[in-house]
């Protein structure tokens, strides 16, 4: 009788082991440890992939002319700067000979439909500015060539031109202007 | 005389409570045996799981560092500068290819319009499809040079869908009109 006691409680301990530290051990924390770290390799790939490539976009920018990328943020701008675009084109109007009466914001476009090429996963911003001119002819094709080949982009999106007798025209126009927000 | 080992030394039968006793005896030793080897692989399997437990801690640790560490090497201010300077390419190659210069227009109009034709107001428009259209009104010298200006315009084909209205002849012999016209988008597209 006494003979079976002690592997009677061998059995009762490796079962106790068994249920009370093995199973729970393993299908609990292992198993957490274990996708934690998968979790925490697939990061370290990640990263690993981003310094490479952080590496070759560093040297593709590098590659580029410090002045070209210079030109690029003025050709479009983080901010908006119309107050700055209306000084630029009072000054090229007064080389053209044009004499600027009346400039104004008139809609926001950011959000609307009437900026087509930006969808909303190009994240521009758009205004338009309308803006009143005297001038000949000759002076506002001389105008409308300095907005086209300007710095910043701007689009002509709407002229209108009354002419008179004296050869003194009057020009009404709305230019876009973009940025990127 | 030695006897033949087959032969029983005795009659006397064995009795039945010993052999039941030794096959007892036998079971409780399996049992036993088979008891204490289970609570040693258990043992060893519950060592196992420890030590692995502890294994994959360190593991554990040793990853986190390397990720903090990793993490710590993204500047945040350079991705943002790499997104702004994508955005800027794509969208500036965008904006670029919509460009629209209606200086080519009035080239256009310098080389198509004839002396005796003068437009006296002249509306051009920009539409999202980057279709431009024309309103104008204008005066010519007489109807032959309305008629030139319109065969011009047929002629060159630029400027579309020209339709001559409100055709009125002044006093002066002189014949105001209105245009409605469409332009094609490549003369006003945008050339560096």
């Amino acid at each position: 009788m006494n003979s079976n006691i002690i592997p009677t409680l061998a059995l009762i301990v490796a079962a106790g082991i068994l249920f009370g530290y093995v199973g729970p051990t393993w299908s609990g924390a292992i198993t957490e440890k274990r996708l934690i770290i998968d979790s925490d390799n697939q990061a370290l790939i990640a990263a690993t992939t981003y310094a490479t490539q952080q590496n070759q976009l560093a040297a593709a920018r590098n590659a580029i002319d410090p002045v070209d990328l210079s030109r690029l943020a003025a050709f479009l701008p983080s901010s908006v700067d119309n107050v700055g675009l209306i000084l630029d084109l009072n000054a090229l109007a007064a080389r053209s000979g044009l004499t600027l009466s009346n400039i104004d914001v008139t809609e926001n476009t950011i959000a609307g439909a009437k900026v087509s090429a930006v969808t909303r996963a190009n994240p521009i911003g758009s205004v338009s500015l309308s803006l009143s001119a005297i001038g000949t002819y000759v002076s506002l094709q001389t105008f409308l060539r300095g907005v086209e080949t300007s710095q910043r982009l701007l689009d002509v999106q709407e002229l209108v031109v009354k002419g008179s007798d004296t050869g003194v025209y009057t020009f009404q126009m709305k230019i876009n202007l973009y940025w990127l927000r | 005389m030695a006897l033949p080992p087959t032969i029983p030394t005795s009659f006397v039968p064995r009795s039945a409570s010993a052999t039941a006793h030794r096959f007892r005896t036998d079971i409780i030793g399996t049992f036993g045996y088979i008891a204490y080897v289970m609570l040693g692989i258990i043992f060893v399997l519950a060592l196992g799981v420890f030590f692995y437990d502890r294994i994959l801690a360190s593991t554990l640790v040793a990853r986190n560092a390397a990720l903090m560490k990793a993490q710590k090497a993204i500047d945040l201010a350079t991705v943002e500068s790499f997104v702004q300077l994508r955005n800027r390419l794509n969208s500036g190659t965008t904006l670029l290819a919509n460009h629209v210069a209606l200086s080519g227009f009035f080239r256009l109009l310098t080389t198509l319009l004839p002396s005796t034709v003068r437009f006296t107001s002249l509306h051009l428009s920009v539409d999202t499809t980057k279709k431009v259209s024309i309103e104008g009104f204008g005066t010519a010298r007489n109807f032959n040079a309305l008629a030139s200006i319109s065969t011009a315009f047929a002629a060159d084909g630029h400027i579309k869908d020209a339709i001559f209205s409100s055709i009125v002849v002044n006093r002066d012999s002189t014949v105001s009109f209105a245009l409605s016209a469409s332009l094609d988008s490549k003369v006003v597209a945008f050339t560096p």
